[in-house]
């Protein structure tokens, strides 16, 4: 089976539990995100997937491959772009790239054309003949990068990948992210950018030693039942119309926006119905989102305890 | 899990070219050839030099009181010497891997290269067998060419008194092909054994560098008269060495599992 397939996945050493009962299934072409505070077991659940740790408890597959027998054949398919880079300095940008090339048993002449196309669109065309210890961190974070594709890995797993990156090289980061994924590589992203975490992916796991939540992006911020519609004028006309309606005890009016908290979501339309009635210009209503951030702290507040 | 030469070669690939850029390594692995070739030559040419002193048939006499009345003390200290810096000449194949192993396996390490080298489809025993061969490659040859140096310059000086080349004899020759690449896989043996337990090349470097005290120990003992070196003798020590570096090599490559390293960075 393609993807990632966890269950019930955990790791201790000697007494202290690092990870513990982590199910998710993440599929081929998707983004997936793993957050998490520093010391969550993100690193620890990579590194499992990625066969460099044993599991302790549990099973997980990286397309097809089990991770606690099939290490080498598991370790061709994935691509793990560390916290560090993680480069050998005295080395040239070219070096750094054919030693891995020799690991992954690539025929240089065909996997040399893939690195320079990242080479190229990270800005390091020309740069390839240059020690790697008189680079940037910006540059190295890239040259990792493409160190991280140069096998095509079918699964790639990201640690903080524009970590250091100006905001013109990580918009390239993010957009070689979202056309890798659409060639149908899995990706895992792990990062404290929860912008950033928002835009590239489509589900996340919070963690926090065990697994506090999973799940689309937009459904994790969804705000209960919260409703936010946009009217034509100032929004506190209106508000009173609305108090009185026995499904919508509260609703906070901001400029031209309203925020109505529904005992149930079915009773959307009759919000709207509502609002036009009482000589609303509508312009939208769509279920109330908040920031990943207060969504992801509130989960971490609720896992403390 | 096979073991895939190409991936051994290309960890020794990488090693030996990270090696060869760098200038302070080199410079220390210089260091010692230059102190193990000059030293050996500087004291059999002050024998050459002065070859009737009176204080050297005392010296002479004090390692064989049967020397003969009519036998060259200088030559007989000349090859004395020839046979006990042997052993001391022993320590080069055993250092150079040390430092070259302490640098590829600890200082992996140190900057942060092994998660990405552990991620790759490369083994432990391909790992292990990569950088021995960058270790160990470089520290034969040194060995070898400073034998070569050795045996020149001892010629050269020796010339004047002895009117024939002294070196390469049969010691010599047998050990430095068969028993200086025996010491060489002990001091690699010993640097990857430690520098999988340390996170430091420097303390890698500095603990593995211990194993040449008995080494220099037994060469005390034969200056001081308590051991007698010879073909035997080195021979034997050659034997004991190959013991060690079966169970080294054993030792390397479980120390160098993954889950070991990576659990172990702190």
């Amino acid at each position: 089976m393609s993807g990632i397939l966890v269950e019930g996945l955990g790791k201790r050493f000697g007494e202290r539990t690092a990870v513990e009962g982590l199910t998710f299934h993440v599929r081929p072409g998707e983004v997936f995100g793993l957050l998490g505070p520093n010391g969550a077991g993100k690193t620890t659940t990579v590194r499992m997937l990625t066969g460099l740790l044993r599991p302790s408890e549990g099973e997980a597959s990286v397309w097809g491959h089990r991770v606690d027998r099939d290490g080498e054949a598991l370790r061709k398919v994935v691509g793990l772009l560390t916290e560090q880079p993680g480069l050998y300095d005295r080395l040239t940008a070219r070096e750094n790239l054919r030693f891995f090339m020799k690991l992954h048993e690539l025929d240089e002449a065909q996997a040399w054309p893939r690195a320079m196309h990242y080479l190229e669109r990270f800005g390091l065309g020309g740069r390839e003949a240059e020690p790697v210890g008189g680079f940037s961190k910006g540059m190295r974070q890239k040259l990792a990068i493409v160190r991280t594709l140069v096998h095509d890995p079918r699964v790639i797993f990201l640690d903080e990948p524009t970590s250091g990156l100006d905001p013109e090289s990580a918009r390239t980061v993010r957009d070689s992210v979202a056309e890798l994924a659409s060639e149908g590589r899995t990706i895992v992203l792990c990062s404290h950018n929860l912008a950033e975490v928002e835009r590239l992916c489509e589900r996340v796991a919070v963690v926090k030693r065990r697994l506090l939540a999973m799940g689309p992006v937009k459904e994790l911020r969804r705000a209960g039942h919260a409703l936010d519609v946009r009217v034509e004028g100032e929004a506190e006309r209106f508000r009173n119309v609305l108090v009185s309606l026995p499904f919508a005890p509260n609703v906070l009016a901001e400029g031209a926006r309203l925020r109505v908290m529904l005992a149930d979501e079915a009773h959307a339309p009759e919000v709207v119905a509502c609002l036009v009635g009482a000589g609303a210009r509508v312009h939208s209503a769509v279920p109330a989102q908040r920031p990943l951030e207060e969504v992801y702290l509130e989960l971490l507040r609720e896992g403390r305890g | 899990m096979a073991f895939r030469p190409r991936r051994a070669l290309a960890v020794f690939w990488k090693d030996f070219l990270d090696l060869r850029k760098n200038v302070g390594l080199l410079v220390s692995m210089a260091v010692l050839p230059t102190v193990m070739v000059l030293v050996p030559i500087g004291v059999v040419w002050s024998y050459v030099r002065t070859p009737n002193h009176a204080d050297l048939r005392s010296v002479a006499l004090f390692y064989d009181p049967t020397l003969p009345l009519g036998a060259s003390a200088a030559r007989f200290l000349i090859d004395k010497t020839l046979t006990d810096w042997f052993g001391m000449f022993l320590v080069m194949p055993v250092f150079v891997p040390i430092l070259v192993a302490s640098q590829s396996v600890a200082g992996e390490k140190e900057r942060r290269t092994l998660e990405p080298l552990l991620a790759s489809p490369v083994t432990a025993a391909e790992l292990v067998t990569g950088k021995s061969l960058a270790a160990l490659v470089p520290a034969v040859a040194i060995t070898w060419v400073a034998f070569v140096f050795f045996c020149v310059g001892v010629d050269i000086v020796a010339w004047p008194l002895v009117k024939m080349p002294l070196m390469p004899d049969a010691l010599w020759t047998f050990g430095v092909f068969v028993i200086a690449p025996l010491f060489a896989f002990f001091g690699n043996g010993v640097a990857v054994l430690i520098s999988a337990r340390v996170s430091e090349a420097r303390m890698a470097q500095q603990l593995a560098a211990l194993v040449v005290l008995p080494i220099v120990g037994m060469v005390g003992g034969q200056v001081a008269g308590f051991l007698k070196a010879g073909l035997g003798y080195y021979a034997l020590q050659g034997a004991v060495v190959l013991v060690l570096d079966a169970i080294l090599l054993w030792a390397s490559i479980r120390l160098l599992d993954r889950e070991r390293l990576v659990s172990r960075w702190g």
